[in-house]
């Protein structure tokens, strides 16, 4: 048996309504604005598009090597030749799609599965790939090395 | 003598006159076009040598057949009365009539510079030069595969001796029993490379790096390979086996025992797809022919099996769990990356254990297990996710649920009060 | 001092809130189809906020716009939801927006007085289905892009201003990066300007006329109808009904999240069974299986002067139906409602089975 009497119970019902009115609106519109909040941070890296990759300090990277590199979705390889100039080329074997190699010897670039032969302009000279290499396109800003698609004028 | 030039000249200028075409082509086209009307389809020489190349080069036909391609409507000047006409030229007489000329280098240089000459000489030390040399003329010789009067360049895809025709060609008499009978050599060799790996990507793909019958044993030297020699022809396109064959200790060994090096455990003319079964100890293992159980070749087979085979099963699950999380909305291309990566790795091992070597294989097979964990766990973490963005769909119900019973309950609320005032 | 009574002092705030107390919702039996509205309007609401947060990282253009959808969806933190939610809730709102259309239909509510609410709600509906053809191409993926290259083939169709309409419509002859910026431009600025002006006299027309209810209860004087106000009753419910149906978008945002796909490639063949988003597919199913000829007319022809004519009569159905403002029964248009509905709901269906 209760001690209070029916108002005051009807009261407590009443202020027990209201906490849970408002403490649901305020979790509720803590749902729809925590969400928000953390949409309109942007993320560490600004696109997902890639037009061109950063590939560190010019004076890093040795001369006549070469390193295979993620281009978006794409393999290329980037070659630095004796002479200092940087090379890149996508690095899918237009024959049967292996990852090709850079021969530091001869400055050609070969295909390991089928002995495909491609000279450092990316242009198949012997073995059965049927066309070149892509090209891409390599500046140097401010003593980094930026590898980017090349225009297609 | 006087009489016959009084002919010639005012025939030329009846010709010329009249301006049809005969005063274009030579004496032999003017009359053998008439002979062809006779002849069935097959037979006739003049369509035929219109598309060769050779008179597409400004050549005729008295260049091979001799005769005087000038003495129009004169039977006798312009053959049999002409020192130089051969007429139908024997298949004794060909290397002699076609190498005239294609073993000429000044002459062939008038047409293409540093074209090859060497065809007559590589022929003499082919299995065909050799037999022919002894007077078996059962053989084939220049016309057999070149075609005789419509002779095509060798890429020109309607060309006999193209590389997507060349097996054909050749098995046009090395398939037929009848006629390889006496040389005593088998007739199966089309029927096994339609199927090989080889025949299937150059006739079925239409991939003309894949080799045809003349880039193993030469065209015009065609002869089968020494044993010796097996893994400089399978080396020319698949290097890194031969290297690394050759640098392992079954190289010696197979020599020694007459093995062609590829050929004892891939076949030639039949040479399928490598299943991973050649390794390990099952029926179909390559090493089990030659080596008993005790031998520790079984113990390097089965490793190398072992690790091939996790990286095709690591692979798999990698493959489907990124499924998984593709069908449950998450992006996965990054992932698909490691997946490529593996495979890759996978291929290269393939290669490797052509080392026979283990530290070898296993140190080339470690950065595959490496991408498919790095897939593995790239797919967990948008798996976390998924069921994340699930816990908070739970929260964010169960918080709505509350607040709109207690919204009803208050609007009920209002409604009792406003009615218990109207009253 | 109170904000209200600051403003009031400056604005006279009393008046307005005198107004919006007497709005009164009738309570009969069909009173549940009065939260249709609104909700559309939440969805309308829904859509601009969350359209307003993708256009924050969205970049239009060939080159871009697939790739920033994707990050959006792989990489923003919630980025996921703001997309999955604004594609969602485009497809309830037009679904809500014609279920409110044809409950306001057979309640006849489009009669005298309420005939420019009628031509203005048939104005937005039109309006959110330009939302939807432009709003479908912007992820630039393989589905959006032939769809929207079909879609304004058949623009092109109709006689005389056809080809202009499609080079306007395509910002040029094929569907290209210009068509992608043009249907941008069209989907954020323009449409969301000319939605937010009809929109306001919709409402408006609502809030000076009340809520339409059936003859038999205009009968009564309205001292004596059963009712509730608005506020705070109705407007509680509302927002009640809003949540629930922010709950369902929040549920088909997590369980059933929208494909991108592969991004569009102009070069490649169609893929097979392409199709129009459902809300077009029973006009696009229906162009399929008109016959190359009908009379004279060619088919396609036909198809689309029907559509025009079936749409105009729909548009003017205030105007046709006289009979309805005197309340007398007009079984006439109930029934060409029933046939309309069921034949869009055939052809959808078809168009989906096939």
């Amino acid at each position: 048996m209760s001690n209070l009497t029916k108002t005051e119970i009807k009261k407590e019902r009443r202020f027990f309504l209201n906490t849970i009115l408002k403490t649901g609106l305020v979790a509720w519109v803590a749902s729809v604005i925590y969400p928000i909040a953390r949409f309109l941070v942007p993320p560490k890296t600004a696109e997902l598009n890639v037009n061109n990759i950063d590939l560190g300090l010019v004076a890093e990277f040795p001369k006549n090597s070469s390193k295979i590199v993620r281009f978006g979705r794409k393999p290329i390889i980037v070659i630095r030749k004796e002479s200092g100039d940087f090379k890149a080329l996508e690095a899918t074997c237009t024959h049967l799609d292996c990852n090709v190699q850079f021969k530091k010897e001869t400055e050609q670039i070969w295909c390991a599965c089928h002995n495909g032969l491609y000279d450092i302009e990316g242009k198949n000279i012997s073995g059965p790939p049927p066309k070149p290499l892509a090209q891409f396109k390599v500046d140097i800003l401010r003593e980094k090395i930026i590898v980017s698609k090349m225009d297609l004028s | 003598m006087m009489k016959k030039s009084i002919w010639l000249y005012s025939f030329l200028i009846f010709s010329l006159l009249f301006g049809s075409n005969l005063s274009q082509e030579d004496a032999c086209i003017a009359c053998h076009v008439e002979v062809d009307q006779e002849l069935d389809d097959e037979d006739k020489i003049v369509n035929h040598f219109e598309s060769d190349i050779h008179i597409k080069v400004g050549l005729s036909c008295a260049d091979c057949h001799g005769g005087d391609p000038n003495a129009f409507d004169d039977e006798d000047e312009a053959m049999w009365e002409n020192e130089t006409f051969i007429g139908a030229i024997e298949k004794s007489e060909q290397l002699d009539v076609c190498g005239k000329c294609h073993s000429d280098p000044l002459f062939m240089r008038r047409y293409s510079t540093d074209v090859k000459v060497d065809q007559v000489s590589q022929y003499k030390t082919s299995g065909h030069g050799i037999s022919l040399a002894e007077g078996n003329d059962k053989v084939a010789v220049c016309t057999d595969c070149h075609n005789v009067h419509g002779i095509l360049p060798v890429n020109d895809p309607r060309a006999p001796v193209y590389a997507k025709n060349i097996p054909e060609t050749c098995s046009k008499c090395h398939s037929d029993d009848t006629r390889m009978f006496e040389s005593g050599l088998p007739t199966n060799q089309f029927d096994e490379y339609k199927n090989s790996v080889h025949g299937v990507a150059l006739l079925e793909n239409g991939d003309i790096g894949a080799p045809a019958c003349n880039d193993c044993h030469g065209s015009h030297g065609a002869t089968p390979p020494y044993v010796e020699n097996v893994d400089q022809i399978c080396g020319t396109c698949h290097s890194n086996n031969k290297n690394l064959f050759q640098k392992s200790h079954l190289n010696d060994i197979f020599l020694s025992k007459g093995f062609g090096q590829c050929e004892a455990c891939h076949g030639n003319h039949d040479v399928e797809k490598p299943t991973d079964e050649f390794l390990g100890w099952s029926s179909e293992s390559a090493c089990k022919p030659c080596h008993e159980d005790s031998h520790p070749a079984k113990l390097m087979a089965s490793h190398f099996y072992q690790t091939i085979d996790s990286l095709k099963i690591g692979l798999i699950q990698a493959h489907d769990m990124v499924e998984k999380a593709e069908h449950k909305g998450m992006i996965v291309s990054e992932l698909l990356f490691d997946l490529e990566d593996a495979k890759k790795t996978l291929i290269q091992t393939r290669t490797n254990i052509h080392s026979f070597n283990n530290a070898f294989v296993d140190s080339g097979a470690a950065p595959g297990f490496v991408s498919i964990q790095a897939a593995i766990n790239g797919t967990n973490v948008l798996l976390d996710e998924v069921i994340y963005r699930r816990k908070g769909l739970l929260a964010f119900s169960l918080i709505i649920t509350i607040f709109v019973i207690a919204i009803g309950l208050k609007v009920k609320e209002w409604k009792r009060i406003r009615e218990s005032e109207e009253v | 001092m109170s904000i209200y009574e600051w403003m009031n002092e400056r604005i006279d705030l009393d008046s307005v809130k005198k107004f919006a107390l007497k709005k009164r919702v009738p309570i009969f039996y069909g009173s549940v189809w009065y939260y249709l509205g609104g909700v559309s309007l939440f969805l309308f609401m829904v859509q601009v906020f969350t359209g307003i947060l993708l256009i924050l990282y969205y970049q239009p253009g060939a080159e871009t716009a697939y790739e920033s959808v994707k990050f959006i969806i792989s990489r923003v933190e919630f980025g996921w939801l703001i997309r999955e939610v604004h594609s969602w809730s485009a497809n309830l709102f037009i679904l809500f927006a014609f279920f409110h259309m044809f409950t306001v239909f057979f309640a006849k509510a489009y009669r005298k007085p309420r005939e420019m609410t009628w031509v203005t709600g048939m104005i937005l509906l039109m309006l959110s289905l330009g939302f939807g053809f432009s709003g479908y191409l912007l992820p630039w993926n393989e589905l959006a892009y032939f769809a929207t290259k079909v879609g304004s083939d058949i623009a092109g169709a109709v006689p005389v201003i056809g080809d202009f309409a499609l080079r306007l419509l395509r910002a040029g002859d094929e569907v290209s990066g210009a068509t992608l910026t043009r249907f941008y431009g069209i989907h954020t600025a323009l449409l969301p300007g000319i939605f937010t002006v009809v929109l306001g006299i919709h409402l408006i027309l609502v809030q000076v006329q009340g809520m339409s209810v059936p003859p038999e209860i205009e009968k009564i004087p309205e001292e004596k109808r059963k009712s509730i106000p608005f506020f705070p009753d109705f407007a509680l419910q509302d927002a009640m009904a809003w949540l629930i149906v922010l709950n369902l978008i929040a549920l088909l945002a997590v369980f059933f999240p929208w494909d991108l796909g592969s991004k569009a490639d102009p070069l490649a063949s169609a893929p097979a069974g392409i199709k129009p988003e459902w809300y077009f597919m029973f006009m696009f199913q229906t162009l399929k299986y008109i016959p190359a000829h009908v009379l004279f007319i060619e088919g396609e022809l036909f198809g689309i002067m029907l559509f025009s004519i079936g749409g105009l009569i729909w548009f003017l159905v205030p105007f046709l139906d006289k009979k309805a403002n005197d309340g007398i029964r007009t079984p006439f248009w109930t029934w060409f409602g029933i046939l309309l509905i069921i034949y869009m709901i055939v052809l959808t269906a078809w168009g989906y089975l096939t």
